[in-house]
């Protein structure tokens, strides 16, 4: 009776801990946050006939990746409000008349003294966009920002999977990620080529 | 059921089981680390648009190509540029963590009057009234810049002279100056074109020239091959990483690289292995065998080894006049091997003997830290940062890492001529001046070393020789403006001059020369502090013995 007593509460402490660990603790440690605007990859695709992700998300002539896009890029076509939505009139008063740029909340943000280069990736390695990004470039909304509230970074530097098991390619960016993808092409890259 | 403290403390055990099979322990582990690099007091670059602009380094006269990363127009990184001229995508240690040099600890920001601090104006006036008794002499570390004409107009209109601190590969070319009448600053090494380097002491893998030079060659035509296109015969005490890496290592004790010198010189010409071109030397071989600790074979072994496959030429660290005899005897001086790289340069006046009969000294930051001129002049010291300095009267704050305009002359050592310019990308922190910043405040009938800047690019464009290399390459006779020659020097284009004529450098050596040490030991503080390094390089730089440190390189 007594072990049987014993072996029911130790379980049942296990299960509090699995359930807090693996159900409470991911959702308490990511906040979610909205961007700023809506964007739709796949309206401007469609409709804007932007067919390339270079078109925006373009190497710069000193080999630099220029990421998203500046405002005046945004400003050539939406200068003046094109459609009646919400987030249309938010972009074209809040940010292009005035001249902000959007403060976009960037999923790949990495500390400082990490540096990745997209031009030695794309060009040089030959990487497609979809095999980082996935058909990111397709979707009809921006996703929602997970903030860890103790590290400050994205949600994407982790990947989704709390356990960081069974992961798709595109998902994660650790440098133990950087390392496993570079290994597994065979690619060899000294500290200084990530840490300048 | 009532609730006892052995079940809470089951309840316990199981929870910490089952925590021990969540992420819970591992991910906190990982974020706690990551928080504990971006706490507020760790100071980060500014968010906003990266950057890479083109630049040269200016922490010695090598003058390497650099990209220098900017974020919200801070540099944050730097890396070599794989199409330099000079240095071919390679940076020493320090250059890699230059852009940490300007936030470094032992930054000088304000300036100091003996232990006390003090301001420009005060400096100022206490210079003008120096200048005012008597004459003033510059010392420079870095000649050949347009800051330098600046210090030499300068030291000229007030009586006093103009000195310089040569490093040890400009020091090892003296002899020839004395011999030839050929300033040393004219001279290099073509090692592009050697096939045999007999380097004594000369730490040619370990720091020695531009990193690049060197060691892209012996890449390129050395490194893992049993018989190599270039031999290289490393002659020093202990087993460095260049002895270790060189075709051949002769060990000999420190002290005896001249009567080595002297014995391959002897065996060169008894066994007329060289058309004589040189003056036997005094020393027996049995004298040398004696000094050097290696037997008469292998001295022998050695001379043969040197005249095997040439060009030949022998690398001294310092100033030895019976390394330089060796390259007279075997023709290595001229249109091989010691080669005249320039028709303009100018012979300078060594700082290292005492200067006597100054009212004051003006000491560049260019000047190596550990040099203390010996005077009793007022010193005033322009330093970006306090090296340890502690012999100066007055201790004025300079301009770091590329927080101000300046010109690359040709690196020492080089073969042939090149000229680069670094502008200014940083602003500083606080109130800097150079030198000739300074003393063109002083005496405002000084031209400033902008403008010097500019009228070597009129005299370049006016030239029409040699070929601008930046992206692409592009003769001087294509630019159809001085502007558009200037605005690519500004965006890290290199000049570089025509190949030297192969014209014989005439060395007039009657006698083998006697050996005495250049060097006065009293100018160079063996008490060195702490040196000034980046957090990147000081790792980088204490693992890869790089450079010697001071105290051991003059004991």
């Amino acid at each position: 009776m007594k072990m049987s007593r014993n072996a029911l509460v130790f379980g049942f402490g296990l299960a509090v801990a699995l359930v807090a660990g693996w159900v409470v603790f991911p959702r308490l440690l990511y906040v979610q946050k909205q961007q700023p605007l809506e964007f739709r990859h796949k309206t401007h695709a469609e409709k804007s006939g932007v067919a390339d992700c270079h078109e925006c998300h373009a190497v710069r002539e000193d080999g630099a990746f220029a990421g998203i896009p500046a405002m005046e890029k945004c400003a050539s076509c939406h200068s003046e409000r094109i459609g009646e939505s919400k987030a249309e009139a938010t972009l074209v008063n809040s940010f292009i008349k005035p001249g902000h740029e959007t403060p976009w909340l960037v999923y790949a943000r990495q500390p400082a003294n990490a540096w990745f280069s997209h031009a030695i990736h794309v060009k040089r390695a030959g990487l497609a966009c979809t095999e980082c990004h996935s058909t990111y470039g397709t979707t009809d909304q921006v996703r929602v920002y997970q903030l860890n509230r103790i590290s400050g970074y994205s949600r994407d530097i982790w990947g989704h999977s709390i356990s960081r098991l069974r992961r798709a390619p595109h998902e994660g960016m650790k440098m133990s990620d950087c390392e496993d993808c570079h290994r597994r092409h065979n690619v060899e890259v000294g500290c200084l080529g990530c840490h300048e | 059921m009532k609730v006892t403290r052995r079940d809470l403390l089951v309840w316990s055990a199981g929870a910490a089981a089952g925590l021990l099979v969540t992420p819970v322990p591992w991910k906190l582990l990982d974020d706690t680390s990551i928080w504990s690099q971006n706490w507020p007091w760790i100071p980060q670059p500014a968010r906003g648009p990266v950057e890479v602009k083109m630049s040269a380094c200016t922490l010695c006269p090598n003058g390497c190509g650099m990209k220098v990363k900017t974020a919200a127009g801070w540099p944050v990184g730097v890396a070599g540029v794989s199409s330099h001229p000079i240095s071919r995508g390679a940076l020493c240690p320090l250059g890699f963590g230059a852009h940490q040099l300007n936030w470094h600890p032992q930054r000088l920001r304000v300036v100091r009057h003996g232990a006390n601090p003090s301001t420009w104006i005060e400096a100022r006036i206490a210079f003008a009234k120096a200048c005012s008794e008597g004459p003033v002499v510059v010392i420079d570390g870095y000649p050949g810049r347009a800051a330098s004409s600046v210090l030499q107009s300068f030291s000229r209109r007030r009586d006093g002279g103009y000195r310089v601190v040569l490093g040890l590969e400009t020091r090892a070319l003296a002899p020839y100056e004395a011999w030839s009448g050929v300033p040393a600053s004219a001279l290099g090494y073509d090692l592009e074109n050697a096939k045999t380097i007999v380097s004594i002491g000369a730490p040619l893998l370990d720091g020695w020239g531009p990193p690049g030079r060197f060691t892209r060659l012996w890449a390129e035509r050395a490194a893992g091959n049993a018989d190599p296109q270039l031999r290289l015969i490393q002659v020093e005490p202990s087993l460095s990483r260049t002895a270790g890496r060189a075709w051949r290592w002769v060990p000999v004790p420190a002290g005896a690289e001249s009567a080595l010198a002297a014995g391959v010189a002897r065996v060169l010409l008894e066994e007329h292995m060289v058309s004589a071109r040189g003056p036997m030397p005094p020393l027996t071989l049995a004298e040398a065998v004696a000094q050097t600790g290696l037997t008469a074979d292998a001295i022998r072994d050695l001379a043969r080894k040197v005249v095997a496959r040439t060009p030949a030429v022998v690398i001294g660290n310092d100033d030895n006049p019976a390394i330089a005899a060796l390259n007279v005897v075997l023709g290595a001086t001229g249109s091989r091997g010691i080669v005249r790289r320039s028709k303009r340069a100018e012979p300078y006046v060594s700082a290292d003997a005492a200067i006597p009969g100054a009212r004051a000294i003006i000491v560049d930051a260019s000047v190596p830290w550990n040099f203390s001129p010996q005077t009793d002049a007022e010193v005033f010291r322009f330093a970006a940062w306090d090296g340890g300095s502690s012999r100066a009267d007055w201790l004025l704050p300079a301009p770091g890492f590329l927080e101000d305009l300046t010109d690359v002359p040709t690196a020492p050592t080089f073969a042939f001529e090149t000229y680069a310019v670094a502008p200014g990308l940083v602003k500083a922190p606080h109130e800097v001046q150079s030198a000739a910043q300074f003393l063109a405040s002083i005496d405002s009938t000084l031209a400033t070393a902008e403008k010097n800047i500019h009228s070597r690019c009129e005299d370049l464009f006016r030239g029409r020789a040699g070929t601008l290399r930046g992206q692409e390459d592009t003769p001087v006779a294509k630019f159809a403006s001085i502007q558009k020659l200037e605005e690519q020097l500004w965006k890290g284009a290199v000049w570089v001059g025509e190949a030297p004529h192969p014209v014989t450098l005439r060395c007039e050596l009657k006698e083998w020369p006697s050996t005495v040490p250049s060097a006065h030991p009293e100018n160079w503080s063996t008490t060195w502090q702490a040196p000034v390094l980046p957090p990147l390089a000081t790792k980088l730089y204490r693992e890869s013995n790089l450079r010697e440190a001071p105290e051991k390189r003059t004991a």
